[in-house]
């Protein structure tokens, strides 16, 4: 029950991104069509621009971007790039 | 700002693992900005790696700017960096390059393995400067001189070297060619300056045998022993002229010779010297063969080239000597060795002797560079001839093959026919004087010489040993007609001494004598004109000659 309940749980995913750079913007694309495809209407996605917010990066233990973060269901989990290797993403968030 | 939700510490097998994702990301170049944690400002890495990309660039434009080659090599031997000037002299380009084994692409096979030993002594700090050859993409060779140092990380481990290399194989070959000249002035000073004593002491014994001669019975028992002195210092006399021309410190007199006359004139010498076993053919042109040139320099060049000749024929042969006109335009300048189109005169020695290889040829005008055995040869004789003939605007050409035969060819610029007289000028006659002389000299002996051999001519002898002396007898004896001196003497020189004199006696005739001269009565070796010389060593013949002729003018 345990299981499926967090299986119900919504996705929370946060993505630290630069501005418009281009890793970012690649990123922010990539995440958004995974989310759209796998992950449809149980999602939620808060993007953190590290030139406006550095310290809240910090506070994340995040020191580069971009950098995605898996908030829950937990465990928390992180992945660095631009996100465009898809399984290796899916595998990161479907992790429990 | 939303700090609430603080995430659960991460374990040590997590962060390394987000490390290694972080590394991974980094190298793929999907990394945007760091987060400085000191500084708590982001970075962002495109600005960072556009700089990174600029000081490379830069790094990148100075390596090419170098007008040395730079190369570095790692420790299996591949190629981890090369610059334009590299890339020039190799004739691939830096693409080409990078990657592959310096050794195996760049080096002549037969030194590869050395080099690659001296490439482990540099690395272990032993060598720094090395020179060697490498091979080009056209497979040309061109000399480096590298000096390497060893590359090390950060950790200080060795992990190849940098090198800066020069081409130096221009620089070489200009340096071989200077050694080589210079070898060739040490020679020439050294020549001239024992020529210059050998000389005097030449005409001494000569003189004194002439006299000894002159005075002794015809049936004397000493006449033949004396003779036997005499030839010695003529042949001696000979070897020093040889030097001389060589050394191109000869004092030269060019008149306008008929190559004819020349040869024909030594027709019965030749074949004095040439032996019983070898015949000499003279072939000469119908037309005079018209050449400005020193006679005495004309016959050493037969001589030379005939003696070699005769040495090239151990058992017999034929030796032809050819005077001949020649006509060279473009299109058989090419088949004549460094002629330039134009007309000539052609001396064409030629053997049916052993001939020569290739490899004799190439250094055949080489001085000391001889075939034959020792004491047989000088090694100056090709020098010599090459020598004069060069310093008479000609050439000389070599056709050789083993087994057949030699010709040697020497060229002179032809002179204007019309110019030529039709008759031998009239010699002067040695005929005896009333006149006074005086002689300068350093050289005691010789003083004492030109003395005797003047006064039994009937002249007033007064002699000086040096120009202060000449002065005072100048200016207390009115009578002088003519002086006679040296040219380099101790003290002020002849020349000197004759301005001296001519100030107070314009009418004064001069004649000097020399064996060897500097530039104060030559300029290129040859007389400026109107000045009187005469070459030690002398006879009493030529000294009386010249003697004459001067107070005759």
């Amino acid at each position: 029950v345990a299981t499926l309940r967090r299986h119900d749980e919504a996705l929370r995913l946060r993505l630290y991104i630069a501005g418009n750079a281009p890793n970012s913007l690649r990123a922010i694309a990539n995440v958004k069509a995974i989310c759209g495809k796998y992950f449809a209407s149980r999602n939620e996605l808060e993007i953190v621009d590290v030139l406006d917010q550095p310290r809240r990066a910090l506070a994340d233990g995040v020191i580069v971007t971009p950098t995605l973060l898996k908030l829950s269901p937990p465990p928390v989990q992180r992945v660095v790039g631009d996100l465009s290797d898809t399984n290796q993403v899916l595998l990161t968030l479907a992790s429990r | 700002m939303k700090t609430a939700d603080a995430l659960p510490t991460r374990t040590l097998a997590q962060r390394l693992q987000e490390a290694e994702a972080t590394i991974a990301a980094l190298l793929s170049g999907q990394i945007d900005a760091v987060v400085d944690a000191a500084s708590k400002t982001p970075i962002l890495l495109s600005k960072a790696q556009d700089a990174l990309r600029r000081e490379r660039d830069r790094a990148q434009r100075y390596l090419d700017t170098a007008e040395v080659i730079l190369l570095a090599v790692d420790l299996a031997g591949r190629i981890t960096l090369i610059n334009r000037k590299g890339c020039d002299v190799l004739g691939w380009t830096a693409d080409e390059l990078f990657g592959r084994n310096w050794f195996e692409t760049c080096l002549p096979a037969a030194i590869r393995q050395s080099v690659e030993q001296t490439f482990d002594k540099v690395l272990g700090g032993d060598v720094s400067v090395i020179e060697n050859y490498v091979l080009t993409r056209s497979g040309q060779e061109r000399l480096i001189e590298w000096r390497n140092t060893v590359v090390r990380d950060d950790l200080g481990q060795i992990v190849g070297t940098f090198s800066s290399g020069a081409d130096i194989t221009d620089r070489r070959a200009l340096e071989e060619q200077f050694r080589q000249a210079q070898k060739m002035e040490a020679i020439g000073r050294l020549a001239g300056g024992v020529a210059h004593d050998f000389n005097n002491l030449l005409t001494v014994i000569l003189g004194y045998s002439e006299l000894v001669l002159a005075d002794l019975p015809l049936d004397d028992s000493h006449k033949a022993d004396i003779g036997e002195i005499q030839k010695a210092g003529t042949r001696a006399a000979g070897l020093t002229r040889q030097l001389l021309a060589f050394s191109r410190k000869q004092i030269i007199e060019p008149t306008l010779l008929d190559l004819n006359v020349v040869v024909a004139d030594m027709r019965a010498m030749l074949g004095r010297l040439i032996g019983e076993d070898v015949t000499v053919a003279v072939k000469l042109a119908s037309a005079p063969v018209p050449v400005k040139a020193d006679r005495g320099q004309i016959e050493q060049i037969v001589l030379n080239l005939a003696v070699n000749a005769r040495d090239a024929m151990p058992k017999g042969g034929t030796l032809t000597i050819e005077a001949a006109n020649i006509d060279i335009d473009q299109h058989n300048a090419k088949t004549h060795v460094s002629v330039e189109p134009g007309s000539y005169v052609v001396l064409s020695v030629t053997d049916t002797g052993t001939g020569m290889t290739p490899q004799v040829q190439a250094r055949l005008f080489e001085p000391f560079f001889t075939t034959k055995e020792r004491g047989k040869g000088t090694g100056l004789g090709l020098a010599t001839v090459q020598g004069i003939v060069t310093r008479s605007g000609g050439s000389v050409g070599v056709y050789s093959e083993v087994g057949k035969g030699t010709s040697l060819k020497v060229y002179f610029p032809r002179a204007d026919a019309e110019e030529m007289p039709v008759a031998a000028p009239p010699q002067v006659r040695a005929a005896s004087g009333v006149q006074t002389v005086l002689v300068v000299e350093d050289e005691r002996g010789l003083r004492a010489l030109a003395k005797r051999l003047l006064e039994r001519e009937g002249y007033t002898v007064l002699a000086a040993a040096n120009a202060e002396e000449a002065v005072q007898l100048f200016d207390a004896n009115a009578s002088i007609d003519l002086v006679l001196t040296d040219v380099i003497m101790p003290g002020a020189s002849g020349p000197e001494l004759t301005r001296r004199l001519l100030e107070q006696r314009a009418a004064l005739k001069v004649i000097y004598m020399s064996g060897y001269t500097d530039d104060a009565i030559v300029q290129h070796g040859i007389l400026k004109p109107g000045i009187a010389f005469l070459n030690k060593p002398f006879t009493s013949e030529t000294l009386g000659r010249k003697i004459r002729e001067v107070l005759d003018r």
